[in-house]
């Protein structure tokens, strides 16, 4: 795409390159309601105000200006579930907490989607004791897991932008006459695994005694 | 400091000879005394003895059954432990009632000191113990639905012993029944004379509770007639946590129970340990540790500043404070390598040396910070909203506060002068200049001056800390360090073996009790580390400062309004995992 910019009191005509061509080409898209729908959602994720412990701090660094979440559209936080897109799991999920938290995720309303941030609500973390359910995945589903204890604001949005490219890409037919039936999520990825060269490739390293 | 009073004397001669003294490694009296005479021995330390006890410290219990024990110890399976302090006498007592597992009941002692309550609830919930005479002797921590009582040594500790977790519909609906508030069961009125009370849910997913806690308040109209608590939602199980882990990899556990103070937990816990390990640590790791400590507690007033302003309606203080705490982090990272858990403390000094070139971080920060500290001050302190939100609500006095348990800040802006670094100094904190910041009306407005000043105290101490940076090891020469000194390992074999056990297994601390109270971000903290000569702690008792606040809000919110009950919470300054652990 080009682009060119006009100075204040220059006359009309325009001295860019561009043609007919292009003028229709940047103001006529073409595309399905779905695909549409699916850019809407994923450029505003409405996350729900919800904090279990130490990682919410880091979820709520996210939102100040050093990080700033808004930049990804997803700085709306709401207070009710029922006006959020995405319910972000920030820390240890208790067992005193769970029908809790599942009770919150019932009344979000359909699209909705889950994060679960850090390696308590991962997989329970460091924390194998009475009170703690060993993961959140336990009674509910996850989109993506964000590792971590805490994860750094910077992780954190690395998440939403891994859930907001795949909320980009899901389908969801209208009726089964169409097609399927049922919510199509593109497959889950392993970052792991795609880092995996690069991470080899890391063999040099700063020293910590420097600053 | 003075040389200690002992009170022995005037016990013994007030009740007889019915104490065994215990000696422990930190040096507090401990006394033994029977069951029946508890009641009296404890309202006579509050009121009449002189020194006057007037702080219920803590009230712990201890399951004694599989220790390894001394012969002269008094102990029978169960333990309950009080620990009394002293303004007047600036000391603590201990004592200590042995029960038999038969008999599990000890008489309350809520009807003369109010913040007994709570404690006793957690005795009750966590070993089983009854209290005669409670008001409300329920479950605290664990839900009501729980069985068994987690600290018995007989309760599992991990979640993955307990079979998988699984949440059918029929389980989801009895643990949402059992949460249902019914008035009664606490003695709460629905009418008045002349009104309906309204009863009303704050929580547990509340933006306004900073966190997961459940408060039901009764209400007349707008006014506040009580409120009920409900906690535990947070609990991690970071004492039974200890049993399993070994001393040094307990460190970690630590950073999470204030997780806004960081390494200002690991100091309260290794400050114990190196106490019953006899480990003296060289200056500089004093003075780092102290340097680590303040700026812990710039970035956790940091956060408070800003949630508190958010809390009575400013909105954009909290972006400027966080950009801060950044400030403060990025110092923290340079140094540590982490951030909010740094785990950089070690038993005996801390992770390694300071990185070539902190002194520009830090000096950097201390130009920046007190020009914006002043800002901050024309922002919120002196906004006239802000105040009329916060001047006069949630007063208490100095006896209330010291009743109920209060430290810190709050303690503070009542006009105590009171703070630990001072008043009982560790880890070098008698070797700097800084004042003890006061309020006195006691109210919201007065808690947040003082930790406002508290940030420019802390300032210069970082400051004295960086100008006075002593020279010499970041660990101390002692075989029970950790990691464990490596330098002769490979010369002889012994030392190598050492080496070996010490790293896989970790030290085994010597068999006996230590607890130094340390003034954390947000009051009096300590951990109680009972050690029985083993490779992890036998009981580890962590008293937070939140859990003690947290206790006091029904008393002090009593005919304020639900919008003043968010100043009182957001002045308060707790944290969950403070207050559940």
């Amino acid at each position: 795409m080009n682009w060119w910019i006009t100075k204040p009191g220059a006359t009309a005509t325009l001295a860019g390159p561009g043609s007919f061509e292009e003028t229709v080409q940047q103001n006529i898209m073409l595309t399905s309601v779905q695909s549409l729908l699916g850019w809407g959602r994923k450029n505003s994720m409405w996350p729900f105000h919800f904090g279990l412990s130490c990682c919410f701090v880091e979820m709520a660094t996210s939102m100040t200006p050093k990080y700033d979440v808004a930049r990804f559209g997803a700085e709306v936080i709401r207070g009710t579930p029922r006006e959020a897109d995405v319910m972000i799991i920030a820390g240890t999920v208790f067992i005193k907490m769970a029908p809790i938290i599942k009770r919150l995720y019932e009344q979000m309303m359909e699209p909705r989607w889950v994060i679960s941030m850090g390696s308590c609500a991962n997989s329970g973390g460091m924390f194998d004791i009475y009170s703690v359910v060993q993961g959140v995945d336990k009674f509910m589903p996850v989109d993506v897991y964000v590792p971590g204890c805490p994860p750094r604001p910077d992780a954190f949005m690395e998440g939403l932008m891994l859930l907001a490219n795949s909320v980009g890409k899901e389908q969801r037919p209208l009726s089964w006459v169409i097609g399927e039936q049922g919510v199509i999520k593109p497959a889950k990825i392993s970052m792991k695994d795609q880092r995996y060269e690069k991470r080899q490739e890391m063999t040099s390293f700063r020293s910590p005694d420097e600053v | 400091m003075e040389k200690p009073f002992d009170p022995t004397e005037q016990l013994v001669l007030k009740f007889g000879d019915i104490f065994t003294r215990q000696t422990t490694k930190d040096d507090m009296l401990t006394l033994w005394l029977p069951l029946e005479r508890l009641k009296e021995v404890l309202f006579f330390c509050k009121n009449d003895l002189r020194p006057t006890y007037k702080f219920l410290y803590d009230l712990t219990a201890i399951d004694e059954r599989p220790r390894k024990r001394e012969p002269d110890y008094p102990s029978e399976q169960f333990t309950l432990v009080y620990h009394l302090y002293s303004y007047d006498g600036n000391q603590f007592l201990r004592f200590k009632i042995a029960l038999k597992e038969n008999a599990l009941s000890a008489p309350s002692i809520t009807s003369f000191w109010a913040n007994a309550n709570w404690y006793e609830r957690e005795v009750y919930d966590m070993f089983g113990i009854r209290f005669e005479g409670h008001p409300h002797l329920t479950r605290i921590l664990m839900p009501l639905t729980w069985e068994g009582h987690p600290l018995r040594k007989e309760h599992p500790a991990r979640a993955t012993e307990m079979g998988p977790f699984r949440l059918w519909d029929e389980k989801q609906d009895r643990e949402q029944h059992a949460l249902q508030f019914l008035p009664e069961d606490w003695g709460l009125q629905r009418h008045s004379e002349d009104s309906d009370f309204m009863f009303l849910n704050i929580g547990p997913q509340h933006p306004g509770t900073h966190g997961v806690i459940r408060l039901v308040l009764q209400l007349d109209g707008e006014d506040i007639v009580d409120i009920v608590p409900d906690i535990g939602f947070h609990h991690r199980g970071s004492e039974k946590m200890a049993e399993r882990q070994s001393w040094h990899t307990y460190i970690p556990y630590t950073d999470r129970i204030d997780y806004l103070g960081g390494v200002n937990n690991n100091l309260a816990y290794l400050l114990s340990i190196e106490k019953l390990a006899g480990i003296e640590v060289p200056e500089r790791v004093k003075v780092i540790r102290v340097m680590m400590c303040e700026l812990f507690r710039i970035a956790s007033h940091l956060v408070w500043y800003g949630t508190f302003a958010q809390d009575v309606g400013q909105l954009s203080p909290v972006f400027y404070m966080f950009t801060d705490r950044e400030r403060v982090f990025d110092i923290v990272e340079a140094i540590t390598g982490g951030r909010m858990h740094p785990n950089w403390f070690r038993i005996g000094g801390v992770a390694q040396d300071l990185p070539i070139g902190w002194e520009k971080l830090v000096k950097d920060f201390l130009n920046y910070f007190p020009k914006r500290l002043k800002e901050y001050d024309n922002l919120v302190m002196r906004n006239s909203l802000f105040k009329a939100r916060t001047v006069g609500i949630g007063i208490f006095t100095t006896e209330e506060a010291i009743e109920w348990g209060v430290t810190g800040a709050g303690l503070r802006a009542c006009g105590l002068e009171w703070d630990f670094r001072k008043k009982q100094p560790y880890s070098g904190y008698e070797n700097f200049e800084f004042d003890i910041p006061t309020g006195e009306n006691g109210d919201c407005y007065d808690r947040a001056r003082v930790r406002v000043e508290e940030m420019r105290q802390s300032l210069r101490i970082i400051q004295q800390c960086m100008e006075n940076m002593p020279e010499g090891s970041y660990k101390a020469d002692h075989p029970l360090t950790t990691p464990p000194i490596k330098k002769h390992t490979m010369k002889d074999i012994e030392t190598l073996i050492t080496h070996f056990l010490g790293v896989s297994w970790g030290p085994v601390i010597p068999a006996g009790e230590a607890m130094v109270c340390t003034e954390a971000t947000k009051g009096a903290n300590s951990y109680y580390a009972i050690s029985d000569g083993n490779t992890s702690p036998y009981r580890m008792r962590i008293r937070t400062p939140s859990f003690a606040h947290m206790q006091t809000v029904p008393y002090i919110s009593k005919g304020y309004t639900v919008a003043d009950l968010l100043s009182i919470l957001g002045a308060m300054d707790y944290v969950l995992a403070d207050i559940d652990r």
